[in-house]
């Protein structure tokens, strides 16, 4: 038996919640399809995403799933273009024309769909960040020097909580949106992190779990870790990279929303609209981190 | 004297990377050995670590090169340490790693003329501070003098930066700022 889980039309790290609910219980059972024909348009987040549910199947024993990719032309040539189907590839059994593209750097994409397994890759992936991603930071989206540090700091905490935390590889990707509806037009860098590890739950479940009691779960987990600033490390220089993200985001106006296991957990700007706690989500596995920068706001 | 240490060589000599970001803990662990193991062998009362041709650092990265740096010359044997080509992403990240440990290090950052405290040190010792940039080494009295003090207050804040080695307390009752100056 095969269950096709339809990808939305537009899939983005909040939409990866009707991928989720279409998986049925977790493990499944039967062969996934992930039925991606009908989609027009993704973000980083639902890029990285779509390659964790491969890898979590993977990892559960599942049987290799199945990627139909999208049926218009342009929209498979742009997932080419972002390094999703290279990665895809080896995860997935591919449906559909494959477009053999070549993954490039352009004005929207400054970081193609990367796979993070060690600290050598971290490393890989913020001196990697090229010239031309910093000129579209501080060109296009009018950031000043300091704040493209910080944008390259919560770049690289981001892909260290795979390598931390996670217990297996995840994947990063960065790209430059215009958000017209919610900042009238401003340019946006958005961080996405996925990684199909073992969640924020587990990860901090031995230490801080005793604390919340029946309480405990994924959203508190998720709270824990980025509210409170908690570690599984007793070290107390741990829990850094999520606060410090945090800091940052909060000088700069910017969001940051994970999502892990049933739960997810946003600090929200004032420019958005996004819950910033939703539990008894469909289960989707491992941590998902979407990060959003805004451009400077253009003077009056 | 003060040794000079430029943190892009020892990060070369730690890691086989390309790149002059100090990122990722295990990086940033490697390099602090290294870092502790000059410092250690030196015989000079002050070393400057150089950030100078450092790109990024990240949050995790000032943790284990600055912080626990610190944490572990706490004991006095190993000279004072002075941060060097700090620029603003570098001392946002190593305020947010040593405020965790009430740590404080003085610092001379690229945009600005004059030497800084880094961490979370308590407002007086800040005073107290630029009070002795612009002094140059003076006494307690002197200081408490510029500040419209008492000298009780300021010998307290005197004392607190001896003893977090921002600056060096002499005999002779005087404190400067040693090899920053």
């Amino acid at each position: 038996m095969t269950r096709v889980v339809p990808v939305p039309a537009h899939l983005d790290h909040l939409s990866v919640d009707q991928l989720a609910a279409a998986l049925g219980p977790w493990p499944p059972e039967e062969r996934i399809l992930v039925d991606a024909h009908a989609t027009e348009w993704s973000s980083p987040a639902g890029f990285v995403a779509l390659l964790t549910l491969a890898q979590a199947l993977a990892e559960a024993g599942a049987p290799t799933p199945e990627l139909t990719l999208p049926a218009i032309d342009n929209v498979a040539s742009y997932w080419a273009k972002v390094g999703v189907i290279r990665h895809a590839e080896r995860l997935f059994q591919m449906h559909g024309r494959i477009p053999r593209r070549k993954v490039e750097e352009t004005s929207d994409i400054l970081l193609p769909v990367t796979i993070i397994r060690n600290a050598t890759d971290v490393m890989d992936v913020v001196g990697g960040l090229t010239e031309h991603a910093t000129q579209i930071l501080t060109h296009q989206l009018e950031l000043e020097s300091s704040v493209v540090g910080g944008f390259g700091q919560s770049l690289s905490e981001a892909c260290q909580n795979i390598v931390e935390h996670a217990g297996t590889a995840g994947w990063v990707a960065v790209h430059v949106y215009v958000y017209q509806r919610r900042l009238g037009g401003r340019k946006v860098a958005v961080i996405a992190v996925s990684d199909a590890g073992i969640g924020f739950r587990r990860s901090l479940e031995a230490t801080q779990g005793k604390r919340y009691g029946e309480r405990w779960g994924d959203a508190q987990a998720i709270e824990t870790a980025l509210i409170h600033g908690a570690s599984r490390f007793r070290d107390p220089g741990r829990g850094q990279g999520l606060s410090g993200i945090k800091r940052y985001l909060a000088r700069w106006d910017g969001k940051i929303s994970i999502r892990s296991g049933t739960a997810r957990v946003a600090i929200v700007p004032p420019w958005d609209d996004e819950p910033p706690r939703m539990e008894g989500l469909p289960f989707f596995p491992g941590s998902q981190v979407t990060i959003v920068i805004p451009g400077k706001e253009p003077s009056a | 004297m003060s040794a000079v240490i430029r943190l892009d060589a020892v990060l070369h000599e730690a890691v086989a990377t390309p790149y002059c970001d100090l990122v990722t803990r295990p990086a940033g662990a490697a390099v602090r050995n290294r870092v502790l193991a000059v410092l250690r062998d030196t015989a000079d009362d002050a070393a400057q670590l150089d950030f100078s041709a450092v790109g990024l650092m990240d949050y995790s990265c000032a943790d284990e090169v600055v912080a626990k740096l610190l944490v572990a010359m706490l004991d006095g044997v190993a000279p004072r340490l002075i941060l060097r080509g700090v620029r603003d992403h570098h001392a946002d990240a190593i305020n947010h790693a040593l405020a965790r440990y009430d740590l404080v290090v003085v610092a001379l950052l690229v945009d600005l003329p004059r030497p800084s405290l880094l961490g979370s040190p308590p407002d007086d010792w800040r005073d107290a501070f630029d009070a002795l940039v612009s002094l140059g080494r003076a006494a307690a009295g002197s200081v408490a003098d510029a500040l419209a003090w008492p000298l009780p207050r300021t010998t307290a804040a005197l004392e607190g930066l001896a003893r977090g080695r921002c600056v060096v307390a002499y005999p002779d009752s005087t404190f400067a700022l040693g090899a920053v100056a």
